[in-house]
């Protein structure tokens, strides 16, 4: 598989004290990559630096081959959905999905049936007219994923969107977003510290501990062979606790 | 995805605009007055008998004041939230009444009534003087009584009710919950309440200017040392001192803001049936609200009774007089300046706690600072500073000083609404723009602003009844030409034409009335908007 971003030496500073050393990493296109990492490992500054919200004090993004490091994020043609959502609560779900498009030239003309199809594959359709404040918490993040995808980016960033769902909404999402991901063969980061979340989603994992890449594999040679100590504690430790929904997902190599 | 224009190429001089016009409209103006203090020998002012008096005066006055309108308030807010008795939330908008009048109309309510030819006074047949310390007092009640009952609603509203309701189960005594629960609550609120209030009454001279009599108030010195005698200096060590209350409320106030920054969940609870509990709040709302429309009505009986007190026949011969004397036109002088403040001051004190609520960069705490400084000086004295800074300028004697001036006296509290309504959006909503390839402007003009109006109503509405009803710095900066028509009362007052200082009273009051009343027509169908639930039950019970 081609290689469609990558992450070289980032080294990132907050008030003098190194948030990220040294990190280098590629993302395959149409893979699902996942993060996973305790909080204040770092994993949000990378989302932040792949996107273009923070410039990195040192190292290089790029993006096709093309160093996209100091390209603001409007022009990397790439897509985030935060943990809260972040919709605009003085628009419909429809007024939501369709803004953007309505700042975009070429799709302007359509940005009504544009928004309504995208709305339509989410499964919202009978929810178009509503505020986002009068839907469920999984039905938002399904509008700010929808309104993501409305811009047809060819990467999609996850910040952690669903540590604010119960556990049901979660499972139920988690396959949409599958399902999602096969339908627009996106390429996709998703930063999580859960690990399940992590194994039942991902083609690959990027296990980050202070800042530090500590093993980035496949789900199941995380599983086999943990490649360090943190590894094995943070990751497998606590996966053991949840084995039982665990197999429904991977298929551990002898 | 296009890059789309953004605030960028704007923000470099955005932000010099905004720390031009903080520099020059409250920073360089103070400084000046302090300077000028140099002039003249401070502490022999300071040590002089007139001084001296009148720091006993004020300090008395207000600190008698402050105890009676708190107390009054305290009750009235208790009444209001804690009970359950009738025609809670229309008494509370009625003790929010006084609010709407200028405080010189306060003591003008207060003369109205009780002086040598007033209507209690004639009704009664009381004798004694209302002038001096009584009325100072008396006026000063009316005048900060809405202040302490809206502080009081405010700390109420969010107290947290579920202690009590431990304290229930626990079955510990009303008595104990009162000073085991609400008495440390309360402390640090209550001392803020009494800052605030008593820093309201020491720097009013509305009041005192009426019915202090020779019981000099600071404020009344400072106002004869400026306007009477020309002492700028004089002024200013006054004015100095003045700020000296204010700032220490200030300072608290920061103190405190900064400790309770930690968010809690609040549990509200309805409170309990209790008829006796809620007949005798009941009482005692409708007595304060009687004496709260005792001056209003006062000013109206006044305003249409063609000859107080010898002939009281319906006449409008008041009002034509009043006109005559160009009142109309002093009105509109005000509708201006109000206007102009109310959208010139929202525009900069929004603009501004956007920079320092959703913007990151250095200076932003300094810059919240002083923003909200203004709460610490009271009007008089920023009338000096503006005297002694600009005089001799063009812009002295304008429009525009009087609008410049009612912006930087009244930003602090819209300042702060904007802050906060702001601090509560979703603090990604410019980053998801950036990503969609939508410029931060169109994200403020299309998402921010729409999601904050409610909060912008309210802060064009706060400047624009403060405008209205101000005399405080206006006084010493206004001229024949751009006198606001709150001035009129006082010029009237000296004139002894009462009639025409109730009418300005009344026609202020229906102006801010109106003002108020068409926010809350909109905001009640903004509220219907939302709730299409509660709509379709009505509908169906009907």
């Amino acid at each position: 598989m081609r290689v469609k971003l990558e992450a070289r030496d980032l080294v990132h500073s907050f008030n003098r004290q190194e948030a990220l050393h040294r990190i280098s990493f590629e993302v395959r296109e149409g893979e699902f990559l996942s993060i996973l990492g305790p909080s204040g490992c770092g994993k949000t500054t990378i989302l932040r630096i792949l996107i273009g919200l923070i410039i990195p004090d040192s190292g290089r993004v790029f993006k096709d081959g093309r160093d996209i490091t100091f390209l603001p994020a409007s022009r990397r043609n790439m897509g985030i959905v935060f943990q809260n959502y972040a919709l605009f609560q003085n628009m419909t779900v429809l007024g939501n999905v369709e803004y953007a498009l309505k700042f975009d030239k070429e799709k302007k003309a359509r940005s009504r049936s544009l928004a309504e199809g995208i709305i339509e594959q989410v499964g919202l359709t009978e929810h178009l007219h509503k505020k986002p404040y009068k839907l469920s918490g999984g039905q938002q993040q399904r509008v700010a994923i929808a309104r993501t995808l409305a811009m047809n980016p060819q990467v999609i960033l996850f910040d952690e969107p669903m540590s604010a769902l119960d556990a049901a909404t979660r499972l139920t999402l988690r396959e949409e977003l599958k399902h999602i991901q096969k339908k627009f063969q996106s390429t996709m980061i998703y930063i999580t510290h859960d690990q399940e979340e992590a194994f039942a989603l991902s083609d690959r994992i990027m296990v980050m501990d202070k800042g530090g890449i500590e093993q980035l594999d496949t789900p199941q040679r995380i599983l086999a062979e943990p490649g360090t100590d943190f590894v094995r504690d943070f990751v497998l430790n606590n996966l053991l606790i949840k084995t039982k929904s665990l197999v429904k997902y991977v298929k551990v190599e002898p | 995805m296009k890059n789309r224009p953004s605030l960028r190429y704007f923000s470099g001089p955005f932000k010099a605009f905004l720390g031009i016009f903080l520099l020059v409209s409250v920073l360089l103006p103070l400084l000046r007055m302090f300077a000028n203090i140099g002039s003249v020998d401070p502490l022999a002012i300071i040590a002089g008998p007139r001084f001296k008096q009148a720091v006993i005066h004020s300090l008395t006055a207000s600190a008698a004041a402050t105890v009676i309108s708190v107390a009054l308030a305290w009750v009235f807010a208790l009444c209001t939230l804690r009970t359950g008795m009738r025609f809670r939330e229309i008494l509370g908008v009625f003790g929010t009444l006084p609010m709407l009048i200028p405080s010189i109309s306060h003591g003008m309510g207060l003369v109205f009534l009780l002086g040598a030819n007033g209507l209690l006074t004639r009704l009664f047949n009381l004798s004694g003087s209302i002038y001096g310390l009584k009325g100072i007092v008396l006026g000063s009640v009316f005048y900060a009584f809405p202040v302490a009952f809206l502080m009081f609603s405010d700390i109420l509203k969010y107290q947290d009710c579920s202690p009590y309701e431990a304290a229930a189960v626990l079955g510990i005594p009303r008595r104990r919950q009162f000073f085991s629960i609400t008495l440390p609550y309360l402390r640090r609120p209550l001392v803020s309440v009494v800052f605030a209030v008593f820093t309201l009454i020491i720097t009013d001279y509305g009041v005192p200017l009426i019915v202090g009599g020779r019981y000099a108030t600071l404020p009344t010195l400072m106002y004869q040392e400026v306007i009477g005698l020309l002492h700028f200096g004089e002024g200013s060590v006054i004015g100095a001192f003045l700020l000296i209350p204010a700032a220490a409320a200030f300072i608290f106030d920061l103190l405190s803001r900064d400790r309770q920054s930690q968010g809690f969940v609040i549990q509200q609870t309805l409170p309990r049936k209790n008829k006796f509990r809620d007949a005798a709040a009941l009482g005692y709302c409708l007595a304060v609200c009687f004496l709260i429309a005792l001056p209003i009505g006062g000013f109206c009986l006044l305003v249409f009774a063609a000859k107080y007190p010898v002939d009281m026949s319906f006449s409008l011969a008041n009002i034509e007089r009043t006109l005559q004397m160009k009142a109309g036109r002093y009105l509109l002088n005000s509708l201006l300046i109000a206007s102009g403040t109310a959208v010139l001051g929202t525009g900069i004190s929004y603009a501004l706690a956007y920079w320092t609520a959703r913007t990151k960069g250095r200076f932003l705490k300094a810059l919240h600072l002083i923003s909200i400084t203004s709460l610490a000086i009271p009007g008089l004295v920023l009338g000096l500073s503006y005297v002694l800074f600009f005089k001799g300028s063009f812009f002295y004697g304008s429009f525009a000083i009087l609008i410049l001036v009612n912006i930087v006296h009244f930003m602090a509290s819209p300042y702060l609404m904007a802050y906060n309504s702001l601090g509560k959006l979703n603090i990604h909503l410019e980053e998801v723009g950036q990503t969609l390839g939508v410029g931060r402007f169109f994200v403020i003009r299309d998402v921010i602003i729409p999601q904050t109006r409610i909060t912008i109503l309210e802060m064009l509405s706060y400047f624009f009844v403060n405008c209205m009803m101000t005399i405080s710095a206006v006084s010493f900066l206004a001229a024949s030409r751009n006198r606001p028509v709150a001035l009129l009362i006082t010029q009237f007052e000296t004139q002894l034409f009462f009639e025409g200082a109730a009418f300005v009273s009344v026609l202020i009051l229906a102006c801010n009335l109106t003002v108020k009343i068409l926010i809350y027509l909109y905001k009640r169908k903004e509220n219907y908007r939302d709730q299409p639930k509660r709509r379709e039950k009505q509908r169906a019970a009907a």
